[in-house]
């Protein structure tokens, strides 16, 4: 922290009768003029005080209440101790020092790099060389998550290495996700399903409120600096999908990605906590989607410089991640989903290339445009970034249908529902999609969810929303169904057989939305 | 998907549909019967491998009986139980000349 209210005296080798009054001027000297909040004695070197030097310090304190003296030896600070300083004011032992020449790395983020320094110990070295203040932080985080259930390292010593600070953590045989990916192609699917499952661990735990900041008030941010370079119109329903997002108590871990992600014997631990936050996951997958996908998507290269694996791989694992991590198999589903993550994503890295590097290079420039490209057509189509996992939401089009009807019938099997309920359910869904894709926009185009709730009966209910015109498919009369084959008339037999088949069918306009929910015993 | 195997014999035409009969892929069979029904005096639909109808084939049934009436005979055959509920529920039992 370069604060001007804050003064560092350095005070080196013996203090005693024969200096002290020359060390309390120099002091002096270095004070006079100022009123400092906060003055730090840096007694790194400091080898010896006597009792006049002692006296120097109490005197300083006098003037200037909020004293430090920091990184004191361990004779040095056997002294403080032992004449009662060590209760007057706040005497800090010096670090340790660790040399980590030689030593493997064994990751890198974005605030510093982490070391191996023996068999079962790690050391993150900051890049900041003020990183007392990150370094408290993140342990504080760590301790909160782990307090909630997350597993995680945390680091039990703070050290220095030269001129940086770093936290030292014990890990035994640890190894990260990439280097798996990596080494062990053949675990790639056993990888997938530990990195959705962690995240759906973090992302369901409840944190307390005013203990981590809320992250999207930093993605309003981002969307502040990305409305400067697209159009206004796209800018403005980019910012109004975003404020739209509700707050939310629960977990992020902020930079989810595989080299975060550590295998330590069979337990599986999250890393690098300092970007802790709550909020809606849709703002967690996005920055996923950006470390396996976004950020190489210009230039694939760049993947295999930060992950080690290719550019194919990387988008497998999101792909099958995002799968795993919504439980479903239903390709228009992840795809929903993803094109949200994709929408923040882009908004992200947008703002973060152009602040960071700038727009100086051809190279830059075309990557910023890709993602302008990216971001601008999913604005066309999206209108809504939360997603619920048991919610399809797709284009009101019946080449949505098969999409519809499997996501449908992923949650009937899951819970052994007989085939020909199964059959009847689908039968019901068809109806009532192909209706609303046909009708509810003509001739616009327009979205539909559908929504699946299994319920204890046990039984299922099934809800259609759409924000087409409003219209009550209930409220046309049942064909005569006893009729001649000359003289009848299909229309309407698709809600006929829906009632038929569903045990109680209602419809609701609300807030702008044709709703309409069927309900099935199974 | 939708499968429509074809065999004709004279003035007789038997279609073994296999998979779904729906939104998707009605039109196929629509397209199908209206090019080739000239002239058949007897169409039989085997449903013996059809696992999914829902009202877009029966609407595609109902137009085929229709014009059969007029130059010949429809059968339906080999209808499982999922599928001749449908049936059931919607009068098509009573229409559809189903062995």
């Amino acid at each position: 922290m370069q604060d001007k209210d804050l003064v560092t005296i350095i005070l080196e080798g013996r203090i005693d009768s024969n200096n002290a009054s020359k060390v309390e001027e120099s002091i002096h000297e270095k004070l006079s003029g100022k009123e400092p909040a906060k003055v730090v004695i840096d007694a790194e070197k400091l080898e010896y005080i006597s009792s006049a030097g002692l006296r120097v310090i109490l005197r300083i304190k006098k003037t200037n209440p909020d004293l430090t003296i920091c990184n004191v030896s361990t004779d040095v600070y056997e002294i403080f101790d032992k004449t009662g300083f060590t209760e007057m004011m706040k005497v800090e032992r010096a670090y340790r020092k660790v040399s980590i020449e030689g030593c493997e790395v064994v990751g890198k983020g974005a605030n510093g790099t982490v070391y191996r320094i023996d068999a079962d110990t790690v050391v993150k070295v900051y890049n900041n060389p003020d990183a007392i203040e990150d370094i408290r932080h993140e342990r504080e985080v760590a301790k909160l998550a782990l307090i909630l259930g997350i597993p995680t390292a945390i680091s039990y010593d703070v050290v220095r290495i030269g001129d940086s600070y770093g936290a030292v953590f014990e890990l035994l045989n640890a190894t990260n996700f990439s280097k798996i990916l990596n080494s062990r192609p053949e675990k790639f699917d056993w990888c997938v399903k530990e990195f959705a499952g962690l995240l759906k661990t973090i992302h369901a735990t409840k944190v307390p409120e005013g203990k981590l900041p809320e992250i999207r008030n930093k993605v309003i941010h981002w969307v502040k600096f990305v409305q400067e370079y697209i159009p206004k119109e796209a800018g403005d329903k980019l910012m109004k999908m975003v404020e739209a997002v509700p707050e939310d108590d629960h977990l992020i871990h902020g930079d989810y990605h595989t080299k975060n992600v550590m295998l330590q014997g069979d337990e599986v631990l999250l890393i690098d906590m300092d970007t802790l936050a709550v909020g809606n996951p849709i703002f967690e997958l996005a920055s996923v989607f950006n470390s396996l996908v976004g950020y190489s998507e210009y230039n694939h290269d760049t993947l295999i410089d930060f992950q080690g694996y290719d550019y194919a791989t990387g988008q497998k694992f999101w792909h099958d991640a995002l799968a795993a991590y919504l439980d479903t198999r239903c390709e228009a589903k992840i795809r929903e989903v993803a094109d949200k993550a994709r929408i923040i994503g882009y908004t992200r890295m947008i703002r973060r290339t152009i602040r960071r590097k700038g727009l100086e290079t051809e190279e830059l420039r075309s990557e910023i445009e890709l993602w302008k490209k990216e971001l601008l057509a999913l604005l066309e189509k999206v209108d809504d970034l939360t997603f619920h996992i048991n919610e399809l939401n797709v284009e009101a089009d019946v080449k949505y249908l098969e999409d519809v009807q499997f996501f449908i019938e992923e949650k009937l099997e899951a819970v052994g529902c007989p085939p020909k309920a199964l059959m009847q359910i689908n039968v019901a869904a068809e109806e009532i999609f192909v209706n609303i894709a046909n009708y509810a926009y003509h001739p616009e185009r327009g979205r539909a969810t559908v929504r699946v709730e299994i319920t204890e009966e046990p039984g299922v209910v099934l809800t259609f929303l759409d924000k087409g015109v409003p219209y009550d498919p209930l409220s046309r009369s049942d064909p005569d169904v006893s009729l001649p084959a000359e003289e009848r008339d299909i229309g309407g037999l698709g809600i006929f057989i829906t009632k038929k088949f569903m045990d109680d069918v209602n419809y609701e306009y609300k807030d702008g939305q044709n709703i309409l929910t069927l309900k099935k015993a199974l | 998907m939708l499968q429509i195997n074809k065999e004709t014999s004279g003035k007789g035409l038997v279609y073994k549909l296999s998979g779904r009969l729906d939104t998707i892929t009605s039109p196929d069979l629509e397209k199908e019967l209206k090019a080739s029904m000239d002239g058949i005096e007897s169409l039989e639909l085997d449903l013996d491998k059809l696992e999914y109808i829902s009202s877009a084939g029966l609407r595609v049934l109902l137009s085929a009986h229709k014009v059969m009436s007029k130059q010949g005979s429809m059968k339906v055959t080999h209808v499982n139980s999922t599928i001749s509920e449908i049936f059931e529920v919607t009068g098509f039992s009573d229409i559809l000349v189903i062995e």
